[in-house]
């Protein structure tokens, strides 16, 4: 490597010179792009080489249990880097999504040792970490000797963080001082709106600031546009999935609540009361009047092609499914538009629930020490600026990469909105369920209930009383209520 | 049946005719979108007309997919590959096994003959998950977890009953007066076996090793929880195109088509087994 | 039969003894299989617990409790409900059409036989994978069965996502992919019936209906009985299609035992539930196959007495 180049990469790594000097810089030394990331990640390499003992592992092997994800190609397209810095081999198992958890749950339940890491969700850390499952990272992040300094964890957007950590009681509070960090998190998705600009401008609306507002547009949406598009499209199948995106957000910036937790650490259902219940009304009304015709059925998936495809006008989901089709094949690649939700026409901002994709350890893992070196490189700045600027690896979890110039502008470039929403509502994104064992009971009962409402096989009120009278039910058979 | 009339021949065809639409219609379907985009697939309404592109096709066996985020690999050839080995094997060892014993229980009222067979037929009874779980338990301390060896035998849970019970009917079917005939002719037990009682119940081996094959094939459940990603059948590869940036209709449409051609081969292989057969009747006389 | 042929003499070369031929025959297949009993009675064991993976220090028998439960659920007799609903359903449809295109299939000609093997093929797509095609299909949108509908005035039918038609939907794609099953066995089974008793029937005259209802339903009533055991066990335990297309719902209206089941085990890790629901329909599975063995066995006696 020339000796110029060398001292720029340098430079920038050290802070002196910000991202788009780097490249410039290279660019007038007649580097292409392409080069100048090859040399950037050597230097990258060499800097993370400089302080910390990154081959005290050398040789070993590690294996992953991988989502098909853009998070995890991003992953791959990086892993000869951290080949190269560790000397380590890493070797993976991709399983398609709808298939993932069910491999996850049936190697763990078996105590398999074959995964030292995988992908999970933070609800899934629920089941996971009481089981015994999966290791309190904690050990070894606040572990000077086994992280190395540029780790960062202060980094990380505190409300995600917090998220992922748990003190394993029914009901306690994400976050605390006594939790265990179960999972570290790599990329998340905030619930907000993405929309088809043209549709918007074609019907003369603007952006729906509150819950009504969303209604309201939506059914004006429905029909001005025509041809069979509708107004709104959000998740509706008999699952966990339909509660925990657009609805729990909506939720939970009326200050509305799962369940309560009472003094004595008592579970009880919360979804029967009276703003519960205004606020169901409105829900089952925007999809019987502008959601989509087979919304029962509806998952990630269909709720996404639609937007794509042209099908639907607004989705309020996750924001980075609102990015994957504004790419790829879609009809509707580069029309569309990002917006922050704020529901609660008393609320300051919106209070997006959040999926979390993160990493966590395998309590079966032979070599925990070595599984760590590669966690904290999968999760650590480097690699989670790589993902963000040349891969899809939204939304980064990092405060460090949201500052990234580059990163800001490949958003602003092609998705309108984007950071802004994100800049909106990234405060008040958390998790707003109770973390507690019976998670999947409660939400796939919860999403059964809102299917008979929207049928209209049952009322608003009566539907949730006895929701409500359920989960109860099964929270003392569970001995947490 | 040669005095069938005008009117019945023309209610036949036209039942047929609609029997043929009802099946064939969403295969036709499949293997139409199997050549489209999902920008041609995904349109309101659904449209005849589309110009056909083979990069559904090219993208699964060259193992390269290009999407915008790059270009990602998959396993698919690898998964097709997995599918026939399994099922090939399975179908195979379950043939072996079952086909003496269902001509054991056809032939021989043997003490506990309907309490063995029925044993046999009752490990279909158990829903595969049931066992699933403890079973991945005692893989791994036997050391069978992800081996091809432990697949193969607990793929004999989908193939052996099917293929004993309706092997056995065929069995049954024949007289044994033939058999014994031939067996008073001096040949040994084996000989009559292999030289009579095989070739007479030949359609119905065939049949019972399709159907065998087919489900086999089908399953996922089994290798999804017992093996790593190297081993996974082409029901889990096609999973794959049910990607978080939106379904692949094209691809999985072009997997589809992909995944039933071994075994359309295969069927019209057997098909002179299958449905040509050998009339009893005839031999019956 | 058997009986018969004991009461001769002995052929020769006949060198493994008569009473061990049998079990030698036998026993492999039973060998190989056996082994499962293991993790079922290990399942059995798991569901007298109160077993959460999520709480696995609250592990303990709790002996028929997850039964007990059961009786007073509704959530549990809706399951039951549902299950054989579905499953009676497609058999009887199944069964009543794989007869009657194996009928207009029966005579022996290239397309007869090209035919047969082509309507094979949804019975070849996994039926996951028909299921996500159907729901596509049936998109109201995007779907072509949709928009055919739409066509004869069916604007507004909402396939699987109404609970007044979602039952209606899945039956359709599971007649779909396993019609054929029955199908190519009674085909298989028409075309070795021997030909004596129907040349017979015809010389004399005798009414086509009578030799239907008299001759050929009765010699086919063995294969009749395997399709329909196999299909039944098959009915009872679907999950695929079902949790493909619904996943359930909407609301409960397809809570089918699988379903159930796999939702107890895989998303909310309660062990013991799902064990409970599993034997549950381990039983009544076994229950409803040993009726049919009972008869297959008679009928069996009494179609060769025909023959």
């Amino acid at each position: 490597m020339h000796e110029k180049e060398k001292d720029l990469i340098d430079a920038f790594l050290r802070g002196q010179v910000d991202r788009r000097g780097l490249i410039k810089g290279l660019g007038a030394m007649g580097l292409a792009a392409g080069t100048a990331g090859t040399l950037l990640n050597l230097g990258q390499t060499r800097a993370l080489a400089a302080d910390f003992d990154w081959q005290a592992h050398k040789g070993k092997t590690i294996k992953l249990l991988l989502n098909k994800h853009p998070y995890a190609d991003a992953m791959i397209a990086d892993l000869e880097n951290f080949k190269k810095l560790t000397g380590m081999n890493v070797v993976y198992d991709v399983f398609p999504e709808d298939v993932y958890f069910d491999k996850v749950t049936a190697a763990l339940s078996a105590s398999s040792p074959e995964y030292d890491a995988f992908m999970t969700g933070a609800y899934m850390t629920w089941t996971y970490g009481p089981a015994g499952w999966i290791t309190d990272l904690n050990e070894w992040i606040k572990d000077p000797a086994k992280t190395n300094p540029n780790y960062a964890w202060d980094d990380f957007l505190p409300g995600v963080k917090s998220s992922c950590a748990w003190n394993g009681k029914p009901g306690g509070a994400l976050g605390s001082e006594d939790a265990k960090q179960w999972c570290i998190p790599w990329a998340f998705e905030q619930n907000n709106i993405t929309y088809n600009k043209g549709m918007f401008d074609k019907a003369g609306v603007g952006v729906p600031g509150n819950m009504d507002e969303m209604i309201t547009t939506a059914a004006k949406l429905q029909k001005d546009i025509g041809g069979g598009v509708y107004g709104i499209g959000v998740r509706g199948s008999r699952s966990w999935a339909t509660i925990h995106p657009g609805f729990l957000s909506a939720y939970a910036n009326f200050n509305e609540k799962d369940l309560t937790v009472s003094a004595d650490g008592k579970l009880a259902a919360a979804m029967n009361t009276a703003g519960s219940k205004a606020f169901h009304a409105k829900w089952v009304q925007m999809i019987q009047e502008s959601g989509p015709k087979d919304w029962s059925t509806y998952t990630w998936y269909q709720v996404g092609t639609d937007l794509g495809a042209g099908a639907s006008a607004m989705i309020f989901d996750a924001d980075c499914l609102g990015y994957f089709m504004n790419g790829g094949d879609n009809k509707m690649a580069g029309k569309l538009a990002y917006a922050a939700f704020t529901a609660n026409p008393e609320a300051k901002a919106s209070t997006p629930n959040i999926w979390i994709w993160s990493l966590a350890m395998s309590n079966f893992s032979k070599d925990k020490d070595a599984t760590w070196y590669f966690l904290q490189w999968a999760s650590g700045p480097e690699h989670g600026l790589f993902g963000a600027t040349k891969m899809d690896f939204v939304d980064p979890v990092r405060q460090s990469v949201w500052k990234d110039e580059m990163f800001r502008e490949k958003l602003n470039k092609s998705y309108p909105g984007y950071v802004e929403m994100f800049d909106a509502s990234a405060a008040g994104a958390s998790i707003k369920f109770t973390a507690q064992p019976l998670f999947f009971d409660l939400t796939t009962e919860w999403a059964a209930t809102l299917q008979k409402m929207v049928a209209k096989e049952v009322p608003v009120d009566e539907g949730l009383d006895k929701l409500a009278e359920s989960i109860n039910g099964q929270l003392k058979e569970a001995g947490l209520g | 049946m040669e005095h069938t009339s005008l009117l019945e021949r023309i209610l036949r065809g036209v039942a047929l005719t609609l029997v043929v639409i009802f099946f064939m219609f969403p295969i036709l379907w499949i293997f139409m979108m199997s050549f489209q985009t999902n920008e041609t697939i995904l349109r309101i309404p659904p449209q005849l007309i589309f110009e056909p592109t083979l990069a559904n096709y090219t993208a699964l066996i060259t193992g390269k997919l290009m999407t915008a985020a790059g270009t990602l690999d998959i396993a698919f050839m690898r998964n097709l590959w997995n599918s026939v080995f399994l099922s090939v094997t399975s179908v195979a060892v379950s043939l072996l096994l079952g086909v003496p014993a269902a001509y054991a229980f056809a032939r021989h009222k043997f003490r506990g003959s309907e309490d063995i067979a029925f044993t046999l037929l009752s490990f279909k009874f158990a829903p595969a998950l049931l066992v699933l779980l403890p079973l991945t338990l005692y893989f791994q301390k036997l050391g069978l977890a992800n081996t091809y060896f432990g697949l193969i035998w607990v793929y004999q849970l989908i193939c052996l009953p099917l293929i004993l019970w309706i092997v056995r009917g065929y069995f049954e079917d024949i007289p044994a007066d033939i058999e014994y005939a031939y067996r008073i002719g001096g040949h040994s037990w084996f000989a009559t076996f292999r030289k009579i009682a095989l070739p007479l119940a030949g359609p119905g081996i065939a049949a019972a090793g399709l159907l065998a094959f087919i489900f086999a094939w089908n399953n996922f459940v089994f290798a999804l929880v017992l093996a790593s990603a190297d081993k996974q059948p082409v029901t889990v590869g096609a999973l794959a195109f049910i990607t978080s940036s939106g379904i692949q209709y094209g691809q999985i449409s072009a997997a589809i088509v992909l995944s039933i051609t071994p075994t359309l081969a295969l069927a019209l292989y057997a098909q002179r087994y299958l449905v040509e057969g050998l009339s009893l009747g005839a031999v019956k006389g | 039969m058997t009986a018969v042929v004991s009461q001769r003499p002995k052929p020769s070369g006949f060198r493994i003894s008569k009473k061990v031929l049998p079990y030698v025959l036998s026993l492999p297949a039973l060998l190989v299989c056996i082994g499962i009993l293991i993790p079922f009675l290990t399942s059995v064991v798991y569901s007298f617990q109160r077993y959460r993976l999520s709480q696995p220090w609250a592990r303990q028998f709790n002996w028929g409790d997850n039964y007990i439960s059961f009786f007073t659920d509704p959530k549990f007799w809706n399951t039951l409900k549902v299950s054989l609903l579905y499953a009676g359903t497609t058999v009887v449809l199944e069964l009543l059409l794989g007869l009657a295109i194996a009928l207009l299939l029966q005579k022996r000609s290239t397309l007869n036989n090209f035919i047969s093997i082509m309507l094979l093929m949804p019975l070849m797509t996994a039926p996951a994978l028909a299921a996500l095609m159907w729901k596509l299909m049936t998109n109201p949108g995007f779907g072509v069965l949709s928009y055919l509908a739409s066509l004869i005035g069916l604007q507004d039918f909402r396939w699987a996502s109404s609970p007044s038609t979602a039952l209606f939907t899945v039956v359709l794609v599971d007649i779909w992919v396993y019609t054929p099953f029955i199908m190519i066995l009674l085909l298989a089974g028409l075309r070795s019936l021997p030909t004596q008793p129907f040349e017979a029937a015809a010389l004399d005259g005798v009414p086509r209906s009578f030799v239907f209802f008299r001759i050929t339903l009765p010699m086919l009533t063995p294969y009749i009985l395997t399709a329909t055991l196999f299909r039944l066990l098959d009915s009872i335990q679907q999950f695929d299609i079902i949790y493909a297309m619904t996943q359930g719902g909407p609301g409960d209206t397809l809570t089918v035992f699988q379903v159930e089941a796999y939702l107890n085990f895989f998303q909310s890790t309660n062990v013991g539930r799902s064990a409970a629901l599993m034997i549950i329909l381990w039983a009544i599975t076994y229950f409803l196959s040993n009726i049919f063995i009972k008869n297959w066995l008679r009928l069996r006696e009494r179609a060769r007495g025909q023959a």
